[in-house]
């Protein structure tokens, strides 16, 4: 073997360009000098002996080299927050004005509350290789450096905003992603916004508008969701706003301030007409929302600290790659195990997390719910589940009505009833109030508010009682200790009503207990889930003989999936069965992403303020008015449509609406976000969004300070600050930990000509206040545009009820010096769902109750009153969608495609989503996917889940961070096909591979339903194909089951620019020459595979569910709560090789020609695995 | 060749140099049950030490998951598959050591890594042996039919290091203050004799100063008593940097000490090469005991026994919960009361962790003076 050889690295090193930055910036390599005085290799070395190395070597003055490397100038303290939930204060270590390395503070040992309570230095360090790279990205070449502009837009806006007769921009907006690149400056940048938002407000206003809005193609509801506005067309999206109290949530502060704007440009609408912008979703459109929480809970979503794990006994870990996506956090799980817990890890696969298992159950992609249903006909067949609990806190007990599907109403029942007045934990109030008055504070708010109609609608409800075989009324109130009955669980019977109509009820769980019993008994669970019935016994076992000691976790897996509410249904019903919600140790939790932004409960104190009634003493409250209305993302995802049914043909336009009128998108002219690149970039299906849906819409714009794949198809993008240069100070805080943190102002000075988001969004506020004359633009960023934000983040504060008495000038001192401060909930660690079951309060539903019954009118007609079991909608080997039930049930009467006026037969993607068809299993696992019937190359299931190289996409492009992500990387790219230092792979079963004819390392493509993917009415000849259709190289890999393939979500799509620097030359990274993005991907992405889904139970109108912010419970809509959240783990593919792994005239990938990997293993591979190289005698 | 005693191997072995053991051992103390493999050591080495020309491939720190992941490519494999068979006799190693296996003229057998060796530093990254398809449930531990694990490796910091027996310049040496383990920079020739012998691979060479280098156990902090790069960054708190007293002069109220030689929790990677390496690892709790044996040596059982009864030992528990609870070189500790603290070399309280992080539960509706300030309001977890 040859030594290793300077030159070639060296040249491969300077082509690559990366690492050489910083260590330029720095000066020269620290031994340059020593080694250019070094004799050449090969003379002849000194004689000079030392003496025994061991013990003594003489001179040892060059030590001094590393201490003065180690060594700082000063350091300073700031926060990192990608999406990733942790939010960890880093300390930068500074050397001639250059931040040099990252490091942890080591201060959130003394973190403490406002009534003394202290966090444990177990918390520290808090930190993780994608903080530790920072100084690598805010030095790196993809900066954005400057306000940049997209050539053909800028002409477009200096022509006067030239529109064809249907208002479309005389424009060719395909132009996008290819176009050059102009450098503005900030006053020109924010006036062109300005001038933007005004003349898109003016040309979709009033019924001239509307018109050109039809005359596009808009669906008519949308343009009618509209009502005349034309500010309704501008969508602002803060990225992950918790991320970004006051500078990310600003987007949406906005929003509602883009009602002046409304006001100018409709000058005759009445006060309470007038609207602002509409603000695109974040943790729903993120798919982190666990959809099932409100429809069992009403809230948005039950979990815990995730330290919780402390004061657990069996931690139960359900698709939830917990020591990747919560890296701080992973060490509660191993402390947690040296104190005796036992921990279950269930996944689609081997995954990381289950080397940290005790149990592991790797199942069927897509059936978790499945196993839970399985696992909950075994508590309820084997009587292991909780009684008490079930009865008090569940609405399991409760009558339903088979011939309505509703629940018996107590009025219906008895004679002169008069309902309960409710008192427990509730106030209740008229709708027009609730509606119009100036919500409270939500810190003075000590209970849920209710408006007297909707207490009105739920009625009262009623029971079989145990003991007298009578029936009886039962009120919201009577939750836990409150409710003293003892009902029947079980049994039929008919109840004669008040007006003589007979009807037969059943408890809920009766209902329950049949459909269970027929279809999930252990060995259809088990084939459905492909497990053995051990598996479900002993899950069943264990958490009953752990009733309020078993944290149920889940995380992005299930919720992936396009029947993610069902998953979270029965992830209740097991853990109510057992009582485990609402304990410090005994809960469920659902993990994906930083969603609570409820943390601040005063939020509306900074997005609401009224933009006509500003407060000027920004010491004092402000007055709080909404005038934005939130939207899902997801329908301009879909192509800017609602979900309607129609038979292939047919006017699209004239199918039945299944989305709720609430839920109703508007067209999208404008859209301006930042702090995220998952919007478009990196967005389910984004190859679409790019070639379909971005020609639609008028104007892109973006905030970023990394260029993305966002950036290289935007119109403006702005260049924002760092964390590592905030002149203006803000504060996050997390769902899964403790701490309140300020994002400290920091000393070192911008890099770029960059400004905080706050100030992007203020500085265009105020121009476009000029504009249209309109001084109250500026006057609502005041504190903004004088360089202290502090006190709109001291209203939050103060208003918020978990931080109410924290001083932000405190939290940022603190926070400057490394410390964070405790939240203040009731309880450390924060359990949802503690007041509910520790101090007998109801839940947010109509019954106060965990309701596993739905019998609302969508749920219903979807078949899914109860909690059942559909396959996926994509990722199945089966007939998708199917509902699984082994015998009739009077609850399962879904609505069929026939009643949509849709034949049976039509099962493509968009039908599947509406396709409510019941089949035995016996039946479904005869069915095909039908992609398989029209092609058997589509037999696999694809999966792009979340991994440690990135926060999203944050960091993974890093060059030391792509050479470590997965097994291809190489920092000198030694094959010059690489993209990057690392590059995309999926994951493929050995038997599978085989069958394809791959080896490791070999390139493939990857194509999922030609139907709409990568790009609806896509064309093989068509340049943006190229860039559009997904190559990866394949990694052979037996912790996958057969037809399951994976690859991972965080990494850097292709764009025209870097598919056009590759094939420029052999040898080029996938980095856009102009704008230096970097793709890990030679072309596609793992988004080509996915696309967009809408689900009907998540665009209901009768939902009951508490407001996001404060203690309003209402039905409909809520953005982040009730709404659709997407399913980008719903692909079926085919593989087709494409290249050889290896390079020159090797055909295999050089690891497997040393026989290291396990398909062509060596026999001293083989010894090794069975640790054959060492034999030991016991002695005894 | 001088006969020098290594404890690990329960016997006297030839070493090319006399035995000289320093006063104290720099040493660390991974526990591999609660890596994550996130490399946030690797890139806070790799950013401290390793950031220049020449060092692109270079970490003195990585994170390799066993069975399939090396860096260098295969180099364990290929040292035991040179080495042949090894043998214990209960805890005593009746095997050849590299010394005793060199080849004529050689003082260490060793291997070259080719360039190209260096080429994936995350191969096998998560990767586990088994199949997936044929078995989906794991009733308990260990996983024998399928697993993986991360194995987390700096230089071993040897009391008979390979590269000092190697190096032709006598341009390695081991520090007697500490017995840090450095590559004299301005000694170096670069002729790599180091990165041949060292079984772990743990020497590379700098493309840019032609010479060699490795880890240097962070010498300037751990001179201001402070733990390493890698262990301050270590996130799943699973690191200990640490000093071992001689094996004649153990001293339990110190934590390597503690674990290696009283408890006998954490053992070296690969005892039988010889090098008497001072990296101790708490084994995988999950991996079948052949293989951990072939890597950590005869105690592995007895290992895994132990860390699977620490809830009933309070002390090992309370020192476990002491990793990554400070930044500085623990000196000595204690455990009362369910309270773990640790003390600098002159008995101060460096550190203080409760076994269990606590409970608070706040009032519903509150009345406080804050800063003489009245505050009224309702604290709620929704």
């Amino acid at each position: 073997m040859s030594p290793l050889s300077r030159r070639q690295l060296l040249a491969r090193a300077v082509a690559l360009g990366s690492g050489a930055t910083l260590a330029e910036l720095l000066g020269p390599a620290r031994f340059l000098s020593a080694a250019s005085a070094a004799p050449a290799a090969g003379s002849t070395p000194s004689a000079f002996i030392p003496g025994n190395p061991l013990s003594v070597m003489p001179d040892r003055g060059w030590e001094q080299v590393y201490r003065d490397q180690f060594s700082d100038d000063s350091t300073f303290v700031f926060t990192c927050a990608p999406n990733d939930t942790h939010n960890c204060l880093l300390r930068a270590h500074v050397k001639n004005g250059v931040v040099v390395r990252i490091s942890p503070t080591y201060g959130y040992g003394k973190a403490t509350d406002l009534y003394g309570n202290q966090a444990s230095h177990r918390w520290d360090p808090r930190i993780c290789q994608k903080g530790l790279i920072l100084s690598r990205r805010f030095y790196g070449d993809r900066r954005v450096k400057a306000p940049m502009i997209r050539s053909g837009f800028k002409k477009w806006v200096e022509d006067g905003f030239q529109r064809n007769e249907d208002g479309s921009p005389k424009s060719d907006l395909s132009l996008r992603g290819t176009d050059d690149w102009i450098k503005l400056t900030w006053d020109d940048a924010t006036a062109i916004a300005a001038k933007t938002l005004e003349n898109v407000a003016r040309t979709y206003n009033g019924p001239e508008g509307a018109d050109k809005l039809l005359a596009q193609g808009y669906d008519p509801s949308m343009v009618e969701a509209m009502h005349g506005a034309g500010v309704q067309a501008i969508k602002m999206r803060g990225g992950m706003p918790l991320l970004g109290v006051g500078r990310i949530f600003g987007f949406y502060r906005f929003a509602n301030m883009l009602a002046l704007l409304d006001a100018k440009v409709r000058p005759d609408a009445a006060p309470e007409e007038i609207l602002g912008s509409r603000a695109f979703d974040n943790y729903a459109w993120h798919t982190d929302l666990p959809p099932g929480h409100p429809m069992v809970t009403g809230s948005q979503t039950v979990d815990f600290d995730l330290f919780a794990a402390e004061h657990t006994d069996l931690l139960v870990i359900i698709g939830m790659n917990w020591i990747c996506t919560k890296m701080p956090d992973a060490h509660w799980i191993g402390d947690a195990r040296l104190k005796g817990t036992r921990v279950v890890v269930i996944s689609a696969d081997y995954m990381p997390t289950a080397n940290k298992a005790d149990e592991v159950i790797i199942l069927r992609a897509g059936t978790d719910t499945a196993l839970l249903l399985g696992v909950a006909r075994e508590l309820m067949a084997k009587n292991l589940y909780d009684k008490k609990a079930v009865a008090e806190r569940t609405d399991l007990p409760l009558l339903v009505r088979l011939d309505t599907g509703e629940r018996l109403s107590a009025r219906d029942v008895f004679p002169n009833y008069e309902q309960a007045a409710l008192e427990n934990y509730v106030v209740l109030k008229p709708a027009d109030e609730i509606k119009t008055a100036p919500p409270p504070p939500p810190f003075t708010v000590g209970k849920q508010i209710v408006s007297n109609e909707l207490r009105e609608a739920w009625g009262d409800y009623v029971y079989w009682d145990r003991d007298t075989d009578e029936l009886k009324a039962v009120s919201r109130d009577e939750v836990g200790g409150k409710f003293p009955g003892e009902p029947r669980l079980v049994g039929e019977r008919e109840v004669t009503l008040q007006d003589g109509t007979k009807v037969t009820v059943r408890p809920a769980f009766d209902l329950l207990k049949e459909y269970l019993d027929e279809s999930f008994d252990l060995a259809t669970t088990a084939e459905v889930c492909r497990i053995p019935p051990a598996a479900i016994q002993s899950l069943a076992r264990q958490l009953a003989e752990n009733k309020g000691k078993s944290l149920l976790a889940a995380g992005m897996g299930p919720n992936h999936y396009f029947n993610n509410d069902l998953f979270g249904r029965v992830h209740f019903l097991v853990a109510a069965l057992t009582d485990n919600i609402g304990h410090i140790g005994g809960n469920v939790g659902s993990y994906a992403g930083n969603y609570r932004g409820s943390l601040f409960q005063a939020m509306p104190q900074w997005i609401l303020e009224n933009p006509f009634d500003i407060e000027p003493d920004l010491t004092k409250p402000a007055r709080v008015k909404k005038y934005y209305k939130a939207e899902s993302a997801h329908y301009w995802n879909y192509g800017e449509r609602p979900l309607r049914a129609v038979k292939t043909g047919d006017d699209v336009h004239k199918g039945e609406s299944i989305t709720g009128k609430s839920h109703m998108p508007t067209p999208t002219k404008v859209i301006w976000f930042g702090n995220s690149n998952s919007l478009l970039g990196n967005a389910k299906w984004s190859f679409d969004v790019v070639k379909n849906t971005l020609p639609r819409q008028d104007a892109i714009f973006c905030n970023e300070w990394h260029w993305t794949s966002s950036c290289e198809y935007a119109d403006m993008v702005f260049p924002a600050d760092s964390w590592a240069e905030f002149k203006l100070a803000d504060m996050t805080a997390s769902c899964t930990n403790p701490f309140l943190l300020a994002f400290p102002t920091t000393p070192l000075e911008r890099i770029h000509d960059s400004r905080s988001d706050y100030e992007i969004l203020a500085l265009t506020a105020a121009e476009l206040g000029k504009l249209v004359d309109e001084p109250r633009m500026a006057e609502y960023w005041k504190g903004v545009l004088d360089g202290d934000p502090s006190p709109y983040l001291q209203r939050i504060l103060g208003g918020s009820n978990a931080t109410r008495g924290v001083k932000f000038e405190d939290l940022h001192a603190s926070s400057k010096e490394g410390t964070p401060l405790l939240m203040n909930p009731r309880t450390y660690p924060r359990a949802a769902g503690w007041e509910q079951r520790q101090e007998d309060k109801p839940w947010y539903t109509p019954t106060g109750r965990l309701e596993f019954y739905r019998p609302e009118r969508e749920f219903q007609e979807a078949g899914e009153s109860l909690p059942v079991w559909r396959e996926p909608v994509d990722a199945t080997f089966y007939d998708p969608n199917s509902i699984l039930s082994n015998k009739k049930h009077p609850s399962i009467k879904p609505r069929g495609p026939e009643a949509y006026g849709v034949p049976i037969e039509q099962r493509d993607a968009e039908t599947r989503q509406y396709r409510n068809v019941v089949h035995t299993w016996a039946e479904l696992r005869e069915t095909q996917h039908p992609l398989h019937e029209l092609d058997p190359a589509y037999r696999f299931i694809f999966q792009t889940p979340k991994y440690r190289w990135g926060a999203h996409s944050t960091a993974v492009d890093a060059d030391w961070i792509a050479m470590l992500f997965g097994p291809f990387g190489d920092p000198y790219r030694r094959d010059p096909r690489m993209p990057w230092t690392g590059e995309a792979y999926f994951e493929i079963h050995p038997k599978d591979a085989s069958e394809l004819g791959l080896s490791d390392g070999d390139y493939a493509w990857i194509d999922a339903d030609p139907a709409d993917r990568p790009y609806r009415d896509w064309k093989d000849d068509e340049p943006y194909y190229d860039v559009a259709r997904a190559m990866m190289r394949a990694r052979v890999y037996s912790g996958m089951t057969r037809g399951l393939i994976r690859t991972w979500f965080n990494m850097y799509a292709a764009t025209p620019g870097t598919v056009a620097a590759q094939a420029q030359a052999e040898g080029n990274p996938a980095q856009n020459q102009v704008t230096r993005y970097v793709a890990l991907f030679r072309h596609g992405s793992h988004q080509s595979g996915t696309r967009a889904w809408l689900r009907p139970t998540q665009m209901t109108e009768t939902l009951t569910r508490k407001n996001y912010f404060g203690q309003v419970i209402d039905v409909g809509f809520e953005a982040d709560v009730h709404s659709v959240s997407g399913a980008p783990k719903e692909a079926f593919i085919k593989i087709e090789r494409a290249e050889d792994g290896g390079t020159g005239a090797q055909k295999l990938w050089r690891p497997v020609t040393l026989g290291l990997r396990p398909e062509a293993a060596s026999p001293a591979l083989l010894a090794y695995l069975a640790g054959d190289y060492v034999t030991r005698k016991k002695v005894s | 060749m001088p006969k020098v005693s290594n404890w690990q191997l329960g016997r006297e072995m030839e070493y090319p140099y006399e035995g000289s053991r320093p006063e104290r051992q720099f040493c660390m103390i991974m526990d591999t049950n609660k890596c994550i493999a996130c490399q946030s050591c690797t890139i806070a080495c790799k950013s401290t030490w390793t950031w220049g020309k020449g060092q692109e491939y270079m970490l003195w720190n990585n994170i390799e998951t066993k069975p399939f992941g090396f860096y260098p490519t295969g180099w364990d494999v290929n040292v035991l598959d040179k080495l042949t068979e090894q043998s214990w006799n209960g805890d005593v190693y009746e095997g050849k050591t590299l010394y005793e296996a060199a080849p004529e003229g050689e003082r260490v057998l060793g291997w070259t890594p080719d360039e190209e060796d260096w080429n994936h530093p995350n191969l096998g990254e998560d990767e586990p042996t088994g199949d997936a398809d044929t078995v989906p449930y794991m009733a308990d531990k260990p996983h024998s039919m399928m697993w993986m694990y991360y194995l987390q490796r700096i230089c071993n910091h040897c009391t008979y290091p390979a590269c000092v027996a190697a190096c032709p310049r006598e341009a390695i040496y081991k520090r007697p203050e500490d017995g840090i383990v450095l590559v004299d920079q301005e000694r170096c020739r670069g002729y790599q004799e180091c990165l041949t012998a060292c079984p772990y691979k743990k020497t590379m060479f700098n493309l840019e100063t032609r010479v060699s280098e490795k880890c240097i156990g962070c010498y300037p902090k751990v001179e201001q008593g402070l733990q390493t790069q890698c262990t301050t960054a270590c996130i799943g708190r699973l690191r200990l940097t640490n000093f071992l007293s001689k094996p004649d002069a153990v001293d339990p109220r110190k934590p390597a000490d503690y674990l290696v030689h009283v408890k006998k929790l954490a053992l070296p990677l690969y005892p039988q090469l010889g090098l008497e390496p001072n990296v101790y690892y708490v084994p995988p709790v999950h991996v079948p005991v052949d293989y951990l044996t072939q890597m950590f040596g005869p105690g592995v059982e007895q290992a895994i026994e132990t860390y699977n009864s620490a809830k009933e030992d309070p002390e090992l528990l309370g020192l476990l919960m002491l990793f990554g609870s400070t930044e500085r070189i623990i000196d000595t500790f204690d455990v009362k009361d369910g309270v773990a603290r640790g003390y600098d070399g002159e008995g101060k309280e460096i550190v203080a962790v409760p076994l269990r992080e606590p409970t608070f539960v706040r009032p519903l509706e509150f009345v406080s003076e804050l800063k003489g300030e009245q505050v009224t309001g309702y604290r709620h977890n929704t």
